[in-house]
C-alpha cells in the first residue's frame, strides 16, 4: 500500500485535523533525552475516542504498520521507549483523550483517560478531599495513568498494598484490537450496569483466574492500549507534619525507616541525598548548590498526617511512638528543623511541578534504576559513588509494604555540552551493567538497557513473556522492539 | 487404572519407591474429598464424594522433582493434579487418566526475612506453623478464610486469598512476591527478582517488564491448572499486639489471657445501608484489624466452642445486621487513640456495642482471632457447607448482593434442602482499609442426604446466574470450562483468553483443567 492511501485511510478514521505527516512534528517524536537513537514515525496521530483507537489497531494488523502509543505530549520524554524501531511506525497520541470520568469519595477511587495530566487531576482531587498516590513531584504535563502503567513508584509505602498500586481497572485494546475490561470492570454487565448496582471497578484482580492488568501494567505499550483506569486514592489530611532526619551514614536512617514502615506510622516516607533534596525544593543551581552544602549526606523525610474530630489526638499519639521508636534507637541528635521549611516538603510530595526537578541543577539527567532489598543497598550507593564522585543525586524509595526498595540513581549533566553527554552515557551503561551484575533487578527495562536486563533473567521469563506477547499481540503491531520483544 | 508398569518405574526413579503409591487403597483414599458430592451433580454426575480415582499419588520433596513428574506426563500423556493441604474438591483430578502429585514432603519454612517482611514457604506449610515461627519476628502473616490449617503457598498462588483479617493483612493474590512455578511442560519459572541468573532473590515477583502474577492467577487461583507452585514469598505484616501468647487448659475450652491491647466490638447496624455507611466510616479511619460484617448466627459461632455453646447465644443470633471489629494495637496510646475513634463513631451513628454488656467472649475468641481461625467455626454446625456469591468490589454491591440473595435462599430453605439460616449466612470483609470489600454466603447443608445435595447445587446455579442477570460481579468460584461458558460471555469474553493462555502454556493439556479451562473447548476425556 502507498504512503498516501495509509494516509488516507488514517484520515478517514480520525478526520485530517488529528492525523499529521509533517516532518517538523514527526520529529519531535523522534527523540528523547535518553541515548537512544532518534528515529522519526511516519506518522502521528490523536485518536478522540476508542472507536478511532480499534480501528487503528485493525488497520495495524491488517497492513502491518506498528503502532506506538504515548500519552503526554507535551513535556520531556526519558526512557527511550516510545521512540520507533521500525520504519513503518505511526505514533499514536492519547493527549487528546483527557476526560476524568468519575470521582468517587467514597469509594476512594477516580476513573481517567490516558491524557489526563498530573497538573489536572491533583487540584480537582483535592478539591474533593481525596489525594492521588504519586511518584516524587512528578511533571505537571505527564499522564497520570501512563505513571501507573509503568510501575512508578509512589512515596506513600504504606499505601503501596501491591506493586501494582495505584492501578486498579482497565479498560484496553489488546494488539489485536479487540476491547477488553480487566478486574471487575470486566463485568458482568456494562460499566453503567455495573455502576447501577454499586460496583465502582476498584479490584483490579482477575476476571476469574487471571489478571491481565498486570501484564499490560510494566509492558511500555507493547501488550495493550489502555483507553481509561481507575486508581485508588486516600483522603486529604488535615494536619501534616514533617520530620527531617539528616546524617553522613546511611544505616541508622534505614533502620528508622524500616520501623516506621513496618508500623505503618507515617504516610509519606524516603531517603534523599544532599543533592537531590535539594534540587527537589530549590529551583535555580545556585540555590541547589547552596542548601546541598549545607545539609548532611543523607536526608529521611517522612510526614505524620490526621484528619477530622480527633486528628490532633492521632498527630500524638503517631509522635509520641515514633519519638520513643527514634529514642530507642538513640537517633534523637539527628532530628533536624528549620533547614527546610516543612511546607515545601509538604508541597513537593504532595504537587506535580511545571518545572522538572531532575532538570534544575544541570539541564539534563540520565537516571538509573532499579529495585532491590533492604542488605544491598549500601553495596549499591559505594558502587555508583565510585564511578560517580560529585553531582550524583541519590533516592531511595521504600516500596511494597516495605519487602522492597526503589533505588534512583540521577547523573546530572549539562545537555548542551557534547562532551559530557557523551561520557554520561558511557558511565550510564556502566554503571548500570556493573549494578546489573550485581544483582541489581531492573524491574521496568528501559530503551538500550532492557536486552542487557534480560540476558540477565532465566531464559524461562523471556519465553513466557513472548508466549504473552503472541497472545494478545500476534502481529507485533504494538511497539515492537521493547523489552524482550523482538522487532 | 493403574499406572503401565514401565511408567511407574520411571516415576519411581524420580522419587523413589516409597514415595509413590499406584495401588487401590490410596488411590480410592485420595479420590475423596469434603463437598466433592456438589461438583460431582453440578457436572451431571452422580453425587457422591470421590472424584475420579487417580492413576497413581507421587510425593516429590523438590521443585526438581516436580519438574521431572511433570515432564513424565507430557511424556505418557497423563495429566497431573497438584495439592499440598488438599482442601476441598479443587484438588481433586477431573479425569482418571490422571496422577495426583501430593506436595506434603515439601514442608519447610525456606526463609524468614524479618528485615524485608516476607516468608518463603513450601507448598505444605500450613499458615500456623508459618504463623508461630514469625511471632518469633513480632510478624504476622495474612491467613485465608479457610483457616490457619491451610497453605498459603496454595491461597497465595492458586485458590483464593479473603480472610478475617483482610483489613489490615489484605488478599492472599496481593501479597505474593518471588515464586518458584514448574510450567506445565516441566520448565522451571521463577518471578521477578528470583530470576535474576545471579543473586536471585525473593523481595518481588513482577518483571522484568510486564509481570507473570497476571497469568498465574486473578481473581481467583489456577487450582494447578497452569503448572505448580513449589515456593513462593509472602509479605508480613507486624504482629497486632504483644507476641506472648498465654494458653492454659484443653480443647477446646482453652483459657487465653487477652493481650492488653486488644478490643472487639459487636454492634447491630440494623440495615444494609446503616452497616455500608457504618464500615465504610470505620474502614477509613484505618484503625481496624479486623472488620466483618456477618449474619446473627455466623456471630454466634464465631463466639462458640461447640454446638451446645452456640445454642446458648441466641440473643446474638437475633441481631439484624451484626458487625464484628477488633482493634489491636502495639502501645498504649495507639490503644487510647484507636478506642477513642471507635467511641466517636459509635457516637456519631448511635450504635451500640453489645461486648461487655449483653455479652462477653471467652478469652478463647480472642486467641481465635489472633490465629485467623474464626472461619472454622462455621463447621461447629455442620460439616457441609459451601459458599455462593463472593463477589468482590464495592461495599455497596456486596451488599446488593446480599439483600438478592436472601429471598432466593429462603426458596430453598423452604423446601427443606439447606439448613434454615433464615436466608441470612454471609460473611463480607473490608480490605486494605476499605478499599474493596467481598461478601461469600456460606449455606449449610447435609452432605449425607441426596435430596441436600441436590438441593445445595441448585440453589448454587441459581445464585450464580442471579449475579449474572444482576450484574453483582462474579462469584469467586468461577472455573472450569461450564461456568467459564456462562459467565465469559458477559465477562469481555475473558473465557477466550484465558484459554489462549492454557493454549500457549500447556499446549498437551497435561495439568488438570477441571477447575480452570480446557486448552481445547472440551476437553478430549470429557467428550
Amino acid at each position: 500500500m502507498t504512503e498516501d492511501i495509509l494516509y488516507q485511510k488514517l484520515v478517514s478514521i480520525c478526520s485530517s485535523k488529528y492525523v499529521s505527516k509533517d516532518p517538523n512534528i514527526l520529529k519531535k517524536y523522534s527523540k528523547d533525552l535518553s541515548f537512544y537513537p532518534e528515529k522519526a514515525p511516519r506518522y502521528v496521530v490523536w485518536p478522540t475516542n476508542t472507536k478511532n483507537i480499534e480501528e487503528i489497531l485493525k488497520l495495524a494488523n491488517e497492513l502491518k504498520f506498528s503502532v506506538i502509543p504515548i500519552s503526554s505530549s507535551s513535556g520531556p520524554r526519558h526512557h527511550g521507549d516510545t521512540i520507533p524501531h521500525k520504519d513503518n511506525s505511526l505514533v499514536l497520541d492519547l493527549s487528546n483523550m483527557k476526560k476524568i470520568l468519575n470521582i468517587d469519595r467514597k469509594n476512594r477511587v477516580v476513573m481517567i483517560e490516558p491524557g489526563v495530566t498530573f497538573g489536572e487531576l491533583i487540584p480537582e482531587l483535592q478539591s474533593k478531599g481525596l489525594r492521588l498516590l504519586i511518584p516524587l513531584h512528578p511533571r505537571g504535563s505527564k499522564s497520570v495513568l501512563t505513571s501507573a502503567l509503568e510501575r512508578e513508584p509512589i512515596t506513600i509505602p504504606r499505601y503501596h498494598w501491591d506493586s501494582s498500586d495505584p492501578l486498579l481497572c482497565t479498560e484496553v485494546f489488546f494488539g489485536t484490537g479487540d476491547l477488553f475490561r480487566t478486574g471487575t470492570a470486566a463485568g458482568p454487565g456494562t460499566i453503567k450496569q455495573q455502576q447501577a448496582a454499586g460496583q465502582a471497578q476498584v479490584n483490579p484482580m482477575g476476571p476469574t483466574q487471571f489478571s491481565p492488568f498486570r501484564v499490560i501494567q510494566g509492558a511500555q505499550g507493547s501488550l495493550g492500549i489502555v483507553t481509561w483506569a481507575t486508581l485508588k486514592l486516600e483522603l486529604i489530611p488535615t494536619i501534616q507534619k514533617v520530620f527531617h532526619l539528616q546524617s553522613n551514614t546511611i544505616p541508622e536512617l534505614l533502620d528508622l525507616q524500616h520501623e516506621l514502615l513496618k508500623y505503618r506510622l507515617c504516610d509519606e516516607l524516603l531517603i534523599l541525598n544532599n543533592l537531590n533534596l535539594a534540587s527537589l525544593v530549590k529551583k535555580s543551581t545556585e540555590e541547589i548548590n547552596e542548601l546541598s552544602e549545607k545539609l548532611k549526606k543523607w536526608n529521611l523525610i517522612f510526614i505524620i498526617a490526621g484528619r477530622g474530630k480527633l486528628a490532633a489526638d492521632k498527630m500524638s499519639y503517631l509522635e509520641g511512638d515514633i519519638r520513643d521508636i527514634i529514642g530507642d534507637l538513640r537517633l534523637n541528635s539527628l532530628l533536624t528543623e528549620g533547614i527546610i521549611n516543612d511546607n515545601e516538603i509538604i508541597q513537593v510530595l504532595s504537587q506535580a511541578t511545571q518545572d522538572p526537578w531532575r532538570l534544575r541543577l544541570k539541564g539534563g539527567y540520565q537516571d538509573i534504576f532499579f529495585i532491590t532489598n533492604f542488605e544491598k543497598i549500601s553495596e549499591f550507593i559505594s558502587i555508583v559513588e565510585k564511578e560517580v564522585p560529585r553531582d550524583l543525586g541519590i533516592y531511595i524509595q521504600p516500596i511494597n509494604q516495605g519487602t522492597s526498595y526503589y533505588f534512583e540513581f540521577d547523573l546530572f549533566y549539562d545537555p548542551t555540552n557534547d562532551g559530557q553527554k557523551m561520557a554520561i552515557k558511557e558511565k550510564f551503561l556502566e554503571i548500570s551493567t556493573k549494578l546489573m551484575d550485581s544483582g541489581a533487578f531492573f524491574n521496568r527495562p528501559y530503551g538500550i538497557l532492557a536486552k542487557e536486563v534480560y540476558k540477565r533473567h532465566d531464559e524461562s521469563t523471556q519465553m513466557a513473556l513472548k508466549k504473552v506477547k503472541k497472545i494478545f499481540d500476534p502481529n507485533n503491531v504494538l511497539n515492537p522492539g521493547v523489552l524482550c520483544f523482538d522487532e | 487404572m493403574a499406572l503401565d508398569k514401565e511408567i511407574l518405574k520411571e516415576f519411581v526413579e524420580v522419587v523413589g519407591k516409597d514415595n509413590i503409591d499406584d495401588g487401590e487403597i490410596m488411590t480410592n483414599a485420595y479420590a475423596y474429598n469434603w463437598c466433592m458430592e456438589i461438583f460431582n451433580y453440578m457436572e451431571g454426575k452422580e453425587p457422591i464424594p470421590f472424584s475420579p480415582i487417580p492413576k497413581a499419588v507421587v510425593l516429590p520433596s523438590s521443585t526438581e522433582e516436580v519438574a521431572q513428574i511433570v515432564k513424565l506426563c507430557n511424556k505418557y500423556g497423563i495429566k497431573f493434579k497438584a495439592q499440598s493441604t488438599g482442601l476441598g474438591p479443587w484438588n481433586q483430578p477431573s479425569t482418571d487418566n490422571s496422577i495426583i502429585i501430593d506436595l506434603r514432603r515439601m514442608n519447610k519454612i525456606v526463609k524468614i526475612d524479618a528485615k524485608n517482611l516476607y516468608a518463603v514457604v513450601e507448598p505444605y506449610v500450613s499458615g500456623a506453623q508459618l504463623q508461630l515461627e514469625i511471632m518469633k519476628h513480632g510478624l504476622n502473616c495474612h491467613m485465608p478464610g479457610a483457616g490457619p490449617q491451610v497453605s498459603p503457598l496454595a491461597s497465595a498462588t492458586s485458590m483464593n486469598g479473603p480472610g478475617f483479617t483482610s483489613p489490615s493483612t489484605g488478599h492472599s493474590a496481593r501479597n505474593v512476591l518471588g515464586v518458584e512455578w514448574v510450567l506445565p511442560d516441566g520448565e522451571i519459572m521463577r518471578l521477578g527478582s528470583l530470576g535474576l541468573k545471579n543473586n536471585r532473590n525473593w523481595y518481588n515477583g513482577d518483571g522484568p517488564g510486564p509481570s507473570l502474577r497476571g497469568i498465574m492467577r486473578g481473581w481467583a487461583g489456577a487450582k494447578s491448572g497452569i503448572g505448580v507452585f513449589t515456593r513462593v514469598a509472602v509479605k508480613l505484616f507486624p504482629y497486632p499486639c504483644s507476641t506472648e501468647f498465654k494458653l492454659d487448659g484443653c480443647s477446646p475450652d482453652y483459657d487465653f489471657d487477652i493481650p492488653d491491647f486488644m478490643r472487639v466490638y459487636v454492634m447491630d447496624c440494623g440495615t444494609f445501608k446503616y452497616l455500608e455507611k457504618a464500615m465504610l466510616r470505620i474502614e477509613e479511619e484505618e484503625i481496624s484489624f479486623m472488620c466483618s460484617f456477618m449474619s446473627g448466627f455466623a456471630v454466634m459461632a464465631i463466639f462458640a466452642t461447640s454446638i451446645e455453646d452456640l445454642m446458648d447465644k441466641m440473643a446474638i443470633g437475633s441481631m439484624k445486621v451484626p458487625l464484628v471489629v477488633i482493634i489491636t494495637a502495639r502501645t498504649q496510646r495507639e490503644f487510647e487513640y484507636k478506642q477513642k475513634v471507635m467511641g466517636m463513631i459509635l457516637d456519631e451513628m448511635k450504635l451500640n456495642d453489645i461486648i461487655g454488656t449483653l455479652y462477653t467472649p471467652n478469652p478463647i475468641f480472642y486467641a481465635e482471632a489472633l490465629r485467623s481461625n474464626l472461619g472454622l467455626h462455621g463447621f461447629i454446625a455442620t460439616g457441609g457447607f459451601q459458599s455462593t456469591k463472593g463477589v468482590c468490589d464495592t461495599a455497596a454491591v456486596c451488599l446488593r448482593s446480599t439483600k438478592k440473595n436472601i429471598p432466593m435462599k429462603k426458596k430453598y430453605i423452604k423446601k427443606e434442602v439447606i439448613a434454615n439460616d433464615f436466608g441470612e449466612g454471609h460473611w463480607m470483609t473490608s480490605y486494605e482499609s476499605g478499599h474493596y470489600f467481598h461478601v461469600e454466603s456460606p449455606t449449610m447443608f447435609d452432605q449425607t442426604d441426596q435430596s441436600s445435595v441436590e438441593g445445595m447445587a441448585e440453589y448454587m446455579e441459581a445464585s450464580n446466574q442471579m449475579d449474572l442477570l444482576k450484574h453483582l460481579g462474579a462469584p469467586f468460584f468461577v472455573e472450569g470450562n461450564k461456568l467459564h461458558k456462562l459467565f465469559g460471555p458477559h465477562m469481555s469474553n475473558y473465557h477466550i483468553w484465558l484459554r489462549k493462555i492454557k493454549q500457549a502454556f500447556d499446549p498437551n493439556e497435561i495439568a488438570d483443567s477441571g477447575f480452570y479451562i480446557s486448552a481445547q473447548e472440551e476437553s478430549k476425556e470429557k467428550s
